[in-house]
């Protein structure tokens, strides 16, 4: 019955194992920002590779620049307020009031995610622009003087951002109002409390903590963010610093060793933002949200509903619908102008955009990686999560940090760094579409690692454990149980993948090369250098090619699974 | 049907820098039925998982049928799926994606017997558990006590050498796990198979054992049939943790010992009269007398030994049973009594306890 023979066969030690994806994972993650600190060190000529000499000489010079430090401080600041007003606000509404429509609202919150800051910033510097934004049109149409709003501003920015992080932040807020046991407030009120002072004694210090690491982890992303401070401060010549280092890189001649100081300094801020905002999650104030799946009470506002479903809808229509038409009705146009004429609608735009090589490429390149970088990184972090959450490896917790580790540098800032460590590999890989995947599959790991983790964490250890007992071995185990029931998991984490890849912009902008461009910083090369409108009609088709492929591969898998299940 | 042996020698396991085991010894004789009991964190679920192969001990021998699959020295560990055991665990692990049917056939398929073959013995299984009809049923769809039947019967089909169950039923109520205390001991003795269970629960443990392992801290307290761990408690700690029992303290009077009774001499100058069974004690001692083996009358008892007068202050009356506080000895004894005729709190009355049922504990 007992099968003996193989019974001391050789195993890799899981030390080793530990050892080696820890390595590689370090090297991914950890080489490139050892070449940005190196950058960032050289005071020699600023071309030479290595360094001519090191000090600290590009830092103290950073003091020119404490503007740009202002501005990108400014512009988090007030974004994250707004972002995380607005998630508070939808939070509460969504999970606590019985406002019309709620189970629909929460589904949609998603929409803004995937608008994407660009998209956003395109839509509304059609909108808002002080010349010829659609809004200071109408005003002046109206009879009024210069301009009503002007989106190439700080304020602008902050705007345009907040609408897009809004949806992080009402994600990161309304799951913890929705696991706040509402009889912490029911027994509030049996001891007497009114509504308010229930609100305000017990409510409040409950989600305080979740309202604080939304706003850290906001105020953190915001700090790296790049695409809408790009297309709305370039023209007004206001830089924050992830745009600062572009230009300091992209000019002639560039200036390496202050961008590389600029990223780490601003890394040394985001670095610190995320350690903080897990020491909140983690913290013991946490404790009174417990996992546990609880029916919200929803409380009954009365007439309020009506208000309340007016904000909700406000803000998708700010969100989502009016940057949506707006890049819509400007893609059909031959010359943008808020009032439609007959004669205006076109399809040139389409026809230019099509038959353009350059971006016919660069949306086939942005599609290919997109199908490889999803795929290889699925299988990666699938292996890596079910090595930490499963194996019990040594040193898994450090992994584990490795993994999480490019949230808290920009991609820029990271891109940087690989632009750097990657001129001198002795393969050639800078400018081909290598080095880009290389460079996803690095700056998405916390994004596929935490999806898939999250599935694999809910899977009870003890069904693989059980087919383990039945006397499957670890190939049949894991294609006949660990699998299909990662298959959801698996599915979500290719798609996010697939998405984040086709829409990337701050690592693909520095990275690509001549001849193997992407998409993305193709529309915002299009928007400065060409029309508007032929612009739009880019940003819509990248959109559209990513819901044609999404379907596509839907279509297939689907047809796959039917043919195989019989 | 191969029953097989389990013999565990000096076993410990280790998290991290936490003993989880410390140096455990005990063998299951082929087709015994032993349960290991303790309070949770006690090392009863490790000690069963290290025999199924799914935690790696740190030092130790485990054997089964003779043959060993886990040895420290010379170095032998034999991996979960090629032990030849079943488990059913505490989650019950049904996979939510297959069929009722898929689920217990999986056993089988593992082991490449004919799809014929498969399905006359899940069949088979399945009725044994009394879910015959249930067997296209997505395994998603089932009840608690449903699932916990596919577990037992997905466990059993494959005719395993020996079955271990990590605490099965306690994720059921307490009806439905009353009930599937008798169905489970049922089919024990049906399959006539060597298992080793895990559980937390007295009655549980009392109930469908032949003998039965106490533990406590990666430790074992007693090793003895369900029989002697409830009337013959070694310590306080099984003594307490078996069923309610009142514990006496008292000074040895080895001049008032004779028929083998020990003699203790309470605080309050009572004397109690118990049995020793061979353990040493110093000159203070414990006994421990289960509350329900304590009497209540209203006049003296006519035994020569262990009558002592007390005062009703508490009723607590618990359907099957009234379980009394008594004043006695300037403290106070709980006594569960089923008798028809209730005292009332104040009443002033007689508490008398066989010798035998007062043991002698080692603390």
């Amino acid at each position: 019955m007992i099968d003996f023979e193989r019974a001391r066969s050789w195993r890799p030690g899981p030390r080793l194992v530990s050892m080696l994806v820890g390595g590689a994972t370090a090297v991914l993650v950890l080489y490139p920002i050892a070449y940005l600190v190196q950058a960032s060190l050289s005071v020699g000529d600023p071309q030479a590779r290595p360094p001519e000499a090191y000090g600290l000489d590009n830092f103290v010079g950073l003091g020119r620049y404490a503007h740009i430090f202002g501005n990108t401080l400014l512009v988090a600041a007030l974004a994250t307020v707004l972002a995380v007003v607005v998630g508070f606000a939808m939070g509460w509404i969504l999970s606590r009031t019985n406002v019309p429509g709620r189970a629909a609202f929460e589904q949609l919150m998603a929409l803004p995610y995937y608008v994407t800051p660009l998209m956003g910033a395109l839509a509304w510097a059609l909108l808002a622009s002080p010349n010829s934004g659609f809004v200071n049109q109408v005003w002046r149409a109206l009879g009024g003087e210069g301009h009503l709003v002007d989106i190439n501003t700080p304020w602008g920015i902050a705007w345009v951002m907040a609408l897009f992080e809004g949806s992080v932040a009402f994600v990161m807020i309304g799951a913890v109002m929705k696991s706040m046991d509402p009889a912490m407030e029911e027994a509030s009120q049996v001891l007497g409390a009114g509504r308010v002072r229930t609100m305000l004694r017990i409510t409040l210090p409950l989600v305080l903590p979740g309202v604080l690491g939304a706003a850290v982890f906001v105020f953190a992303e915001m700090l790296g963010s790049f695409s809408a401070a790009l297309v709305l401060g370039l023209p007004a010549r206001f830089y924050v610093v992830t745009t600062a280092m572009y230009q300091l890189v992209s000019q002639y001649p560039p200036r390496f060793p202050t961008a590389a100081a600029m990223g780490v300094s601003l890394f040394a801020v985001m670095f610190t933002m995320v350690w903080i905002y897990r020491r909140i999650v983690s913290s013991g104030t946490y404790v009174t949200i417990t996992g546990k799946a609880f029916r919200p009470r929803v409380m009954d506002v009365g007439r309020l509903r009506w208000p309340f479903l007016g904000v909700c809808i406000a803000y998708l229509g700010v969100a989502v619908i009016l940057p949506v038409l707006t890049i819509t009705y400007a893609s059909f146009q031959h010359l943008t102008t808020a009032f439609p004429r007959a004669g205006n609608f076109t399809l040139v735009n389409y026809q230019t955009a099509l038959s353009l090589d350059a971006v016919r490429s660069a949306l086939g390149n942005s599609l290919l990686l997109g199908l490889a970088t999803a795929s290889i990184g699925v299988l990666l972090m699938g292996f890596l999560s079910w090595l930490i959450y499963r194996s019990r490896l040594p040193g898994a917790g450090v992994i584990e940090y490795l993994l999480m580790f490019p949230q808290a540098v920009p991609r820029l800032v990271f891109a940087f760094g690989m632009l750097w460590a990657w001129l001198i590999f002795p393969i050639p890989i800078y400018g081909t579409l290598w080095l880009l995947l290389i460079v996803y599959l690095t700056v998405f790991l916390p994004l596929g690692f935490r999806t898939i983790s999250g599935v694999i964490l809910q899977i009870d250890r003890s069904l693989e454990e059980c087919a383990q007992m039945c006397g499957a071995t670890w190939g049949y185990r894991l294609r006949t149980v660990t699998m299909p029931l990662l298959k959801p998991g698996l599915i979500a984490a290719w798609l996010l993948l697939f998405i984040a890849s086709v829409r990337e912009l701050g690592a693909s902008i520095l990275l690509m090369g001549p001849k193997a461009k992407v998409i993305t910083p193709a529309i915002v090369e299009s928007w400065f250098s060409t029309s508007t409108e032929l612009t739009a009609a880019m940003a819509l088709l990248q959109t559209l090619a990513v819901v044609a492929a999404l379907l596509l591969l839907f279509a297939v898998a689907r047809r796959a699974v039917q043919a195989g299940g019989e | 049907m191969a029953r097989a042996s389990i013999e565990v020698r000096d076993l410990v396991v280790r998290y991290g820098g936490v003993v989880a085991v410390r140096g455990v010894t005990f063998t299951v004789g082929a087709g015994e039925h032993l349960t290991l009991l303790g309070p949770s964190g006690c090392g009863k679920t490790t000690t069963l998982r290290a025999i199924a192969g799914l935690e790696k001990p740190a030092s130790g021998e485990i054997r089964i049928g003779g043959t060993p699959v886990f040895s420290s020295a010379p170095n032998v560990n034999v991996p979960a799926e090629r032990r030849g055991l079943s488990m059913v665990f505490q989650s019950y692990a049904i996979w939510p994606h297959m069929s009722v049917f898929d689920n217990v056939a999986y056993g089988l398929r593992v082991r490449k017997r004919p799809e014929a073959e498969v399905a006359a013995r899940v069949r088979e299984a399945l009725d044994l558990v009394q879910l015959g009809e249930l067997e296209s049923r997505s395994a998603s769809k089932l009840s608690g006590g449903q699932q916990q039947r596919v577990a037992l019967a997905r466990a059993f089909v494959f005719s395993p050498s020996v079955l271990l169950f990590d605490e099965p039923l306690s994720n059921l109520d307490a009806k439905l796990r009353a009930e599937m205390r008798v169905e489970l001991k049922e089919l024990q003795r049906r399959l006539d198979i060597t298992s080793v269970y895990v559980t937390h629960d007295l009655e549980e443990a009392l109930a469908i054992s032949d003998r039965i392992v106490v533990m406590r801290d990666g430790g074992i307290e007693q090793v003895g049939s369900p029989g002697e761990i409830y009337d013959r408690p070694r310590n306080t700690f099984v003594a307490d943790f078996v069923g309610s029992a009142n514990l006496i303290r008292g000074r040895r009077r080895p001049d008032l010992e004779r028929n083998g009774l020990v003699v203790l001499e309470t605080p309050g100058g009572a004397l109690v009269h118990g049995i020793a069974l061979g353990r040493q004690v110093g000159p203070e001692a414990l006994v421990a007398v289960r509350t329900v083996r304590l009497r209540l009358e209203r006049a003296r008892p006519a035994t020569a030994v262990n009558a002592w007068p007390a005062r009703i202050r508490q009723r607590v009356f618990q359907g099957d049973f009234t379980q009394y506080h008594v004043d006695w000895d300037g403290r106070q004894l709980i006594v569960r009594s089923a008798a028809s005729d209730p005292m009332t709190e104040g009443d002033e009355v007689f508490v008398s306890a066989d010798p035998r049922h007062c043991v002698l504990l080692e603390e």
